[in-house]
């Protein structure tokens, strides 16, 4: 189990390109006191350099199947398995390799600035001392965030605070991003940010899955598009 | 080694974010001493009443009661401020990221130990220092640098009551009332303001069973020089010993704590 995060310019499987990445299986969740499953046996494959759009009505899992691909939530049934590895048993090095932005604006300091958060989650993200100023400051410039350095997060505009998070969430240079709604607050150039970092990521032979309700809410071109519905995932046109 | 170094910054980190946080409100500090110099100026006054046979001359109260309050210091750092802090996480969407950082939950909830212990151990150089000038408390010296390390082991020994408590934060949310409890009922039992010889016979023992009594008797010995009433040998091996038993307790509990809210999607919820 690797705890030290390599960051290669292009991932070791990329040259397989199109092989199996991020891998969910069977993948059941019921939360407790509801009679109905949220997911029952759900079966998704994302494979490198692809880009999946998950769309469904609001509350039809959408969410809590990225939460449990990104290993935060235990599924009642099924695997997960990113290019191998369990979220359980290989914990460290499964987070190493996965980025997540969760919906809504949480997850900031207010009272920290831009830099000491990127500093921050790139230490807890275990990237070595030597190249972690490397990292922030690749992240900085991803997400335009130089001109926000020096401030302090609870005085950004909310479409500012996405940046910050988005450049969180690609901060440790995954190899899958999670992203739930990634646009909300973005203006155009935000979304263009965005949209260049998940190709970047896709073309080093990375992998993302973007949730939105709807698949213009996702303001990422994607590959594929699937519909949760009733618990289940369908492909959809 | 690189594991260890990777650990060893992140835990940084997190100490780090907790003093950037707590500069970041520029009257935190100021009051958090004037607080402390508030307290001393009124024990020495109170202590000017009391004269007693268990306890010896004002003066000797006075000593006793400072470093008294210095523990209580020490374990509400470790009790009660990690627990705030985690709430504080909870609320702001930012423990989920800690979840699902590679450095974990449960150490990063570990490292929010570092920074409460850090401004205990300031408070606790201030109260000494402002009892000694302002007062003329006397201070045994150089025994009292050995109330450093004994310190850190009673924080050691103090720690793992605070990782249960916010394993509780974690199932629950909600524990304040349960770290008040425990805060007062070791104030009470400890011996944190008066000797435990004044405690009724059949609850005494209570002051024997936990960590935090040798911890003061052995700090008022090293800094003041008030008598142990057990051997100090004694007295550091129940420091040692109960962080050895309970650390491992403590961390599984945590550990299973989280892994219980995974499960039940309780550990988005606030």
């Amino acid at each position: 189990m690797a705890v030290t995060i390599e960051q290669p310019a292009a991932l070791p499987g990329a040259e397989a390109a199109g092989a199996p990445l991020l891998e969910l299986h069977g993948i059941a969740k019921r939360w407790p006191g509801t009679p109905e499953p949220v997911l029952a046996g759900v079966d998704l494959t994302v494979r490198a350099g692809e880009t999946v759009a998950i769309t469904g009505r609001n509350g039809a899992g959408k969410t809590t199947l990225l939460r449990i691909a990104a290993g935060l939530l235990l599924a009642d049934g099924g695997s997960v398995r990113l290019d191998g590895l369990d979220p359980e048993r290989d914990r460290t090095a499964f987070h190493a390799r996965v980025g997540f932005l969760s919906a809504g604006n949480s997850g900031l300091y207010g009272r920290l600035k831009v830099e000491q958060h990127l500093d921050f989650w790139a230490r807890l993200a275990l990237i070595p001392r030597a190249r972690r100023r490397d990292a922030c400051e690749r992240a900085r410039a991803r997400f335009a965030l130089d001109e926000l350095c020096g401030k302090r997060v609870d005085r950004l505009s909310m479409g500012q605070r996405q940046r910050v998070r988005l450049a969180l969430a690609f901060l440790h240079d995954p190899d899958v991003a999670l992203l739930d709604e990634p646009r909300t607050s973005l203006d155009d150039e935000g979304a263009e940010l965005v949209a260049a970092a998940v190709a970047e990521l896709t073309a080093r032979g990375g992998a993302a899955v973007v949730c939105a309700p709807r698949s213009e809410d996702a303001g990422i071109p994607f590959d594929r598009r699937h519909l949760v519905q009733g618990g289940a995932m369908v492909p959809a046109l | 080694m690189s594991r260890a170094l990777a650990y060893a910054g992140a835990a940084g980190g997190v100490f780090r974010r907790d003093l950037a946080l707590f500069l970041s409100y520029r009257m935190r500090f100021v009051t958090t001493v004037f607080a402390t110099v508030v307290t001393l100026t009124l024990f020495y006054y109170v202590s000017r009443l009391v004269h007693s046979d268990r306890i010896g001359s004002p003066d000797d109260y006075y000593a006793f009661v400072v470093v008294g309050v210095v523990v209580f210091s020490l374990l509400t750092s470790t009790l009660s401020m990690p627990i705030a802090t985690l709430r504080a996480e909870l609320l702001a969407g930012t423990f989920e990221r800690m979840v699902l950082s590679p450095f974990g939950a449960v150490r990063s909830i570990f490292s929010l130990l570092l920074f409460p212990l850090a401004i205990s151990f300031a408070t606790a150089t201030v109260s000494l220092v402002y009892a000694a000038a302002v007062f003329g408390m006397h201070l045994r010296w150089p025994e009292v640098l050995l109330g450093i390390p004994v310190g850190m082991l009673g924080a050691l020994a103090f720690a793992p009551f605070g990782l249960l408590m916010t394993a509780a934060v974690v199932l629950f949310k909600q524990t304040n009332a349960g770290s008040t409890f425990v805060i007062t009922g070791v104030t009470l039992l400890a011996g944190v303001y008066f000797p435990v010889t004044l405690l009724p016979g059949w609850i005494r023992w209570a002051s024997d069973v936990q960590p935090f009594t040798p911890g003061v008797d052995l700090l008022r010995n090293l800094v003041v020089g008030t008598p142990l009433p057990d051997p100090a040998w004694l007295d550091v091996t129940k420091l040692v010993g109960f962080p050895l038993v309970l650390m491992p307790l403590a961390l599984l509990a945590l550990r299973g704590a989280v892994r219980r809210g995974r499960r039940r999607g309780t550990i988005i919820e606030y």
